[in-house]
Parts: structure tokens; C-alpha cells; sequence
């Protein structure tokens, strides 16, 4: 309580005053832009929701949209190591554990920290040039490539990247997303190789939610809760 | 295909099949390309888009945007080339109406597709099927050739040079490849995910020209619309949604594929297949995501408005009738899990909405709900309605919804006292061995 009455009211009242003749900085966004320099990227911060767990998805909206590849993806394996798919691993302190790889019922890869395979990029190389190098026929040339490897190694990945400009992230992105893609080879020995789109099978999240919803129809629970 | 009343008409599927119908001769023997020439010697492009406003004719991949519309907004966007899509990906599982319709009926999707392109001045036709409905690829490629080769369709198809390049481009990995702007990602190989509208795609599509995209049965069905009169189509079926359309329906014992005519009482449809020996207790309509409707909503109009307003949709043209064995509950969870792990993943709603939507239902299945769980529900469906990006997210809130407006006691009889009268969910039991 101050001594005199009134003076931290006329205080308060004398900065407000002062703040009314300052020059704003409150822009009415959207119809007023701020003046952004240029190579203004802002900061990349990773949220949590309310159970800790990241709020990112790997869902490479951000890497697509990246002018200079400075952000990728990657995921904590099963066994709680990293994975990386492109850049330094100390880059990547923390990674979403069900990314939007792992909830598309695929294992994660699992090339932790092992270099990629060398391979010969000669039938790569073919393919792109049956396409000629045009990125807007990126799905057949992945299907293409994986057709014969069996699976999309990483450096088939990188070489189309390079030949047909195309940013990794965007190839990984678009491979990432369709469930007949691979990232691995299929298992040999004795398991059946994974081809969910082989012609005249259905994928496996259709197998099973035709599975569920047969179940559900004749009084059986369609899946665990 | 199911039997169906006599005085139903075949617009869509011949009434007596074709024995070949990849046969470009039996086929002209039997009318067909002849609405093609007669598109292109006397209506032109504006008669065209004039005589498909006049029909009605709505697109039946699902949301039923009249056609003509679309046309008309592709014709008047200023651009250098146009491009028209034949949506034959038949997203849903658990029908095959679109796959069977190219195998059955191929060269009215041509036709269709020939005559949409002529509408809109588009140079480029794109048959977009699922690589694994392989017999309808055969049939489709086939038949395609067949029609070059007879110069229906090539280097002079419209007449003074103008061209038409028509070819089969397959796509899969994703139920979500069926919506138009997804499935146009896919032709461009990027992530099949949404893209905001407007612009629309009939405005600004595949490499940013404008795009007709139409399901194959709407591409089917102009042909018929050109040489039998516009007048003639708006006759079929409901007034506001005339025409017919290739509906699967699937009871206990019987299923099938039958043309309905639009409009016709959802009860109707469901007689075709009936519910065996035991009496209907659901029917679900719009696939995956669709509405479930108890026997006594079933008067409703099979259109796209009668639907919606019934808490259903068209959809992917799938009727599903459930008998006493089923529980609303545990059904609407199957639906609402699989389309929340269809989600793309793009938008807040798709990828949080869907997901707490179908715990909600896992809730309840298990015997675990939590107080205010049902007004959770509403707000939450609410809001994903309300800030969806693409349909996908809207209509996957329809299954427990409608469950919840429909079939609201035995929801309750979930929520407050754990049991499952259908006896299928064992919710007591799971709640003592849920542990995740
Ligand atoms: C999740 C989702 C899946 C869809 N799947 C299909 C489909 O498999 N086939 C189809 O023709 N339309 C499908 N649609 C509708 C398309 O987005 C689009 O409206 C339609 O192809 C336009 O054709 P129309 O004018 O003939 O209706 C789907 C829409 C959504 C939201
Ligand atoms: S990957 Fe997707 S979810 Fe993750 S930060 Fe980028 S935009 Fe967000
Ligand atoms: S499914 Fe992701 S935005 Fe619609």
C-alpha cells in the first residue's frame, strides 16, 4: 500500500497513456499481413497432448511443404531405438512412437542405424526412364521399382530423388502412405512374402473390417474393444 | 443380380446380359456409340450439357451434385486443355457394384466418358480402377482398345482433328482413394490425401485443369439420357432424383446386386434380400460408413436427400440388413474403427475426431463409458461435421450417431448398466480384463 492515495492507480494510468501514443503492434491479421523477411521459417516445436504422448503423426505435411528439407520424419522403433529415414539421427531427439507408419499396421523399418544396402541402380534407372523422369508418375515408378526389388530399398528411394528432383521427404511421403508399399523385403523363410494389394486379394485393413463387420452381423463381437 | 419387379427399368445393366460384352459388334448391333455420334452431329457441346441439366441426372458416387453443374463450370473455366475422370475404384469392400458394371456393361462407360468430354472440350479420359478389381481392368482396357482400334474414339473422335486420349490408370492402398480430390493425388503419385474446396476440381483438377470427375454409373447412364430424351430419364424414379442406380444388398441369407430405381422405399430394397427366419432388427446403408436405420424408418426414400435426412447415405450403394443377432453397438464400433484408421491423417478432426469417436464406442462396448459419454458424442460429431476438410470425417460420425438416435436404450443399456441385451459384447467381463 503506497503512501500516497492513488499513486500506483495514477502509475498504471500513466503507462497506459504512454502505450496509447506508441507506435501498435497488433496487426489486424488477416486483412493486414505482417512484413515477414523473407527466409522467416518460424520455429518447429513438437506438442504434447494430454496423455504425453507427441502430437505429431508423421504425416510429412510439414517435410512435404519445406522449401529446403530441414524437417523430416522419423519413429522410435519397437524397441525404443531410433530409426531415421534421411538426416543426422542427433538431429531427432524425440519421435512420435505410433507414428502414422505404425498405425497403417506396417512395421516400422528397421534400419536404425545400419547404412543402407548399396545397390545397383541400373533397373531404377529404367524404370525412370520409361517414365521419363517425371515425378508426376511417381506411384507407378515406386510400383515399378518395387515390382523388382520386392520391397523399396533406401537407395532406389534416393536415386529417384536425385534424378527426377523430387525432395526425399515428398518420395518417402508418398511411399509411406499406400499400404501396398514396402520398405522392407518380404520375409522369406517359411512366412508368406506381404503383398496386400497382390491382384485379387484385398488390403488387410479391408480383410479385416469385412471380417469384423461378418462377425458383428451374426451376433460375434467384430474385434477387441 | 437379384431379382427385381418387373416394372423396375434397366437403365444401367442390359436386362438380358450381353454374351460378350467386350464384343464392339454386339454391341454396336445393340445401339451403342450411337448416342456418342448423335452428342457430336447434332446436340454439340452446349445441347449436350443442355439435354444432361434437363435429365436430372445426379452423380452417384455418392454426394449427388447434379451433373450437368459440373459440367458447366469445367466448360466456362478458361484453360487450355480439360481432363475427365471415370471414378471406378469402388472404395468400399464390401460392394462391387462399380467393378461388375464395367465388367457387365463397358461401353457405356466409354460412351459416357466420350460424350463428357466432348460436353467440356476435355482431350484426355482417365478410367481410375482399383488394381485389384483385376476382371474389371481387363475388361476396360479391352475394350478401350477395341474402340481405338474401330476409330470411335482416337486422333479425330470429335471431328476437324479434335482428339480424345482414353486410358485405364490403376490405383490402390487406400479406401480414401475413392474421393475425387484424393484419388486425383493419386494420378498425380502423391499422398492420397484431400484437398481443400474450392477451387473444385471441375475448375482446377489433375495438374491444375479442370476436372469432371463422375462415378462410373453416372458416366453410364448418359448414353441411355442422349438417345432415349431427357424427359424420358427425369421420369424414372423421384422427381428430385430421377434415374436408377446399382445398389448391393446383403441380407443373412441372400445377396446381390440389383439396378433400383431412385426414390424407391428403402423397404423395397430390403425385401429383395428379406432377413431369413429371424426379423430385421437394423439395416445399413451407405457402407462404412453409413447410417443404421431400425425397421420402422424404413419408408424413407432411397435418394440422396431422403437418406440424409433418415441419418444415412447413399453412399457406396450398399444396403445391409442385420437381423435380431446384432448389437447397434458393437456394429457402429467396427464401422467407426475401420473408417477412423481409413482417416488420412491430415486434418485435426481426421485424425484426432475419428479416433476419439471410435473410443467412444470401444467404451461402451467394453462396459468402461464414462459419464456424459453420449454428450460427448454429439459435440464431438458436431464439430467434426462442422470443421471436416473432406466427406470422409463427416459421414464416419453417421454409424454411431444414427445408433445413438435410433437405438438410443440399448445404447443406454451399454452406458449404464454394463450388458449387452443383444448378448454380443460381454462388457462386465471386459471391463475386469481391460488393461490397456
Ligand atoms: C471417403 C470417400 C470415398 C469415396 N469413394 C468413392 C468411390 O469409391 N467411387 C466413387 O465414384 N466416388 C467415391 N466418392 C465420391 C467422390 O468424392 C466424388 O464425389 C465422385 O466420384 C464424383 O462423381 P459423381 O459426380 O458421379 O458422384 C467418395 C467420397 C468419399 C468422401
Ligand atoms: S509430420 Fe504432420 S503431424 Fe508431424 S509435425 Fe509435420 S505436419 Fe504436424
Ligand atoms: S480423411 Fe483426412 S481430411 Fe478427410
Amino acid at each position: 500500500m503506497s503512501l500516497i492515495p492513488g499513486l500506483g492507480l495514477a502509475r498504471g494510468m500513466a503507462l497506459t497513456l504512454r502505450r496509447f501514443f506508441q507506435p501498435k503492434a497488433t496487426i489486424r491479421y488477416p486483412e493486414v499481413q505482417a512484413d515477414i523477411p523473407p527466409r522467416f521459417r518460424g520455429r518447429l516445436q513438437l506438442l504434447y497432448d494430454e496423455y504425453g504422448t507427441l502430437k505429431c503423426e508423421t504425416c510429412f505435411q510439414c517435410a512435404q511443404a519445406c522449401p529446403i528439407e530441414c524437417i523430416d520424419m522419423g519413429g522410435m522403433d519397437t524397441k525404443g531405438r531410433f530409426h531415421v529415414h534421411w538426416g543426422a539421427a542427433e538431429t531427432y531427439g524425440e519421435r512420435r512412437e505410433e507414428s502414422a507408419l505404425r498405425r497403417s499396421g506396417r512395421p516400422v523399418p528397421d534400419p536404425a542405424y545400419t547404412p543402407f544396402e548399396g545397390l545397383d541402380v541400373g533397373p531404377v534407372d529404367a524404370i525412370l526412364e520409361g517414365f521419363d523422369h517425371d515425378p508426376a508418375h511417381l506411384l507407378a515408378i515406386l510400383e515399378g521399382v518395387q515390382a523388382h526389388y520386392g520391397y523399396l530399398p533406401v537407395a532406389a528411394l534416393k536415386r529417384i530423388s536425385q534424378t527426377t528432383g523430387t525432395w526425399y521427404a515428398q518420395i518417402y511421403g508418398t511411399a509411406s502412405y499406400y499400404a501396398h508399399l514396402r520398405f522392407d523385403p518380404p520375409v522369406v523363410a517359411g512366412d508368406a512374402p506381404r503383398s496386400p494389394d497382390a491382384p485379387g486379394t484385398s488390403r488387410p485393413g479391408d480383410a479385416s473390417y469385412l471380417a469384423g463387420l461378418g462377425a458383428s452381423l451374426t451376433g460375434r463381437p467384430g474385434g477387441d474393444a | 443380380m437379384l431379382v427385381t419387379p418387373k416394372d423396375w427399368p434397366s437403365v444401367l445393366l442390359p436386362k438380358k446380359p450381353a454374351a460378350d460384352p467386350v464384343d464392339l459388334d454386339a454391341a454396336i448391333a445393340a445401339e451403342a456409340f450411337s448416342a456418342l455420334r448423335m452428342a457430336i452431329r447434332d446436340l454439340g457441346p452446349t445441347g449436350t450439357i443442355a439435354a444432361i441439366g434437363a435429365s436430372g441426372l445426379r452423380g452417384r458416387g455418392g454426394a449427388g451434385y447434379p451433373a450437368a453443374d459440373k459440367w458447366r463450370t469445367a466448360s466456362s473455366t478458361p484453360a487450355a486443355e480439360r481432363i475427365v475422370v471415370a471414378n471406378g475404384y469402388g472404395s468400399d469392400p464390401s460392394t462391387t457394384t462399380d467393378h461388375v458394371l464395367m465388367e457387365r456393361n463397358p461401353y457405356a462407360v466409354i460412351e459416357g466418358l466420350a460424350i463428357a468430354a466432348l460436353a467440356i472440350g476435355a482431350g484426355e479420359a482417365i478410367i481410375a480402377i482399383r488394381a485389384t478389381a483385376e476382371a474389371a481392368v481387363r475388361t476396360m482396357e479391352t475394350a478401350i482398345a477395341a474402340t481405338q482400334e474401330a476409330g470411335l474414339i482416337g486422333p479425330d473422335t470429335f471431328g476437324q482433328g479434335r482428339h480424345l486420349d482414353m486410358s485405364v490408370r490403376t490405383v490402390q492402398g487406400a479406401y480414401l482413394l475413392g474421393e475425387e480430390t484424393i484419388l486425383l493425388k493419386a494420378l498425380e503419385g502423391k499422398r492420397g490425401q484431400p484437398e481443400q474446396r474450392p477451387p473444385h476440381p471441375a475448375s482446377s483438377g489433375l495438374r491444375g485443369l479442370p476436372t469432371v470427375v463422375h462415378n462410373v454409373q453416372t458416366l453410364a447412364a448418359i448414353p441411355w439420357i442422349i438417345s432415349n430424351g431427357s424427359e424420358a430419364y427425369a421420369k424414372i424414379g423421384a422427381r428430385d432424383c430421377p434415374g436408377t442406380m446399382l445398389v448391393q444388398v446383403r441380407g443373412p441369407e441372400a445377396t446381390g446386386i440389383a439396378e433400383v430405381p431412385m426414390g424407391t422405399p428403402l423397404r423395397k430394397i430390403v425385401d429383395l434380400v428379406g432377413s431369413g427366419a429371424r426379423p430385421v432388427k437394423a439395416v445399413l446403408v451407405g457402407g462404412p460408413s453409413g447410417g443404421i436405420l431400425p425397421p420402422d424408418a424404413l419408408d424413407v426414400p432411397y435418394t440422396f436427400a431422403g437418406l440424409r435426412a433418415a441419418g444415412a447415405h447413399v453412399g457406396s450403394g450398399s444396403v445391409i440388413v442385420a437381423d435380431d443377432r446384432v448389437c447397434i453397438v458393437d456394429l457402429a464400433r467396427v464401422l467407426t474403427r475401420y473408417c477412423a484408421d481409413e482417416a488420412c491423417g491430415k486434418t485435426i478432426p481426421c485424425r484426432i475426431g475419428t479416433r476419439r469417436l471410435s473410443e467412444i464406442g470401444d467404451r461402451l462396448a467394453a462396459g468402461t463409458s464414462r459419464a456424459g459419454d453420449l454428450d460427448l458424442l454429439t459435440d464431438l460429431a458436431a464439430d467434426i461435421v462442422g470443421s471436416a476438410l473432406c466427406d470422409h470425417e463427416r459421414l464416419a460420425t453417421l454409424p454411431l450417431v444414427s445408433g445413438m438416435r435410433y437405438f438410443r436404450a440399448e445404447l443406454d443399456e451399454h452406458l449404464e448398466r454394463s450388458s449387452c441385451p443383444a448378448g454380443v459384447c460381454h462388457p462386465i467381463a471386459m471391463t475386469a480384463s481391460a488393461t490397456h
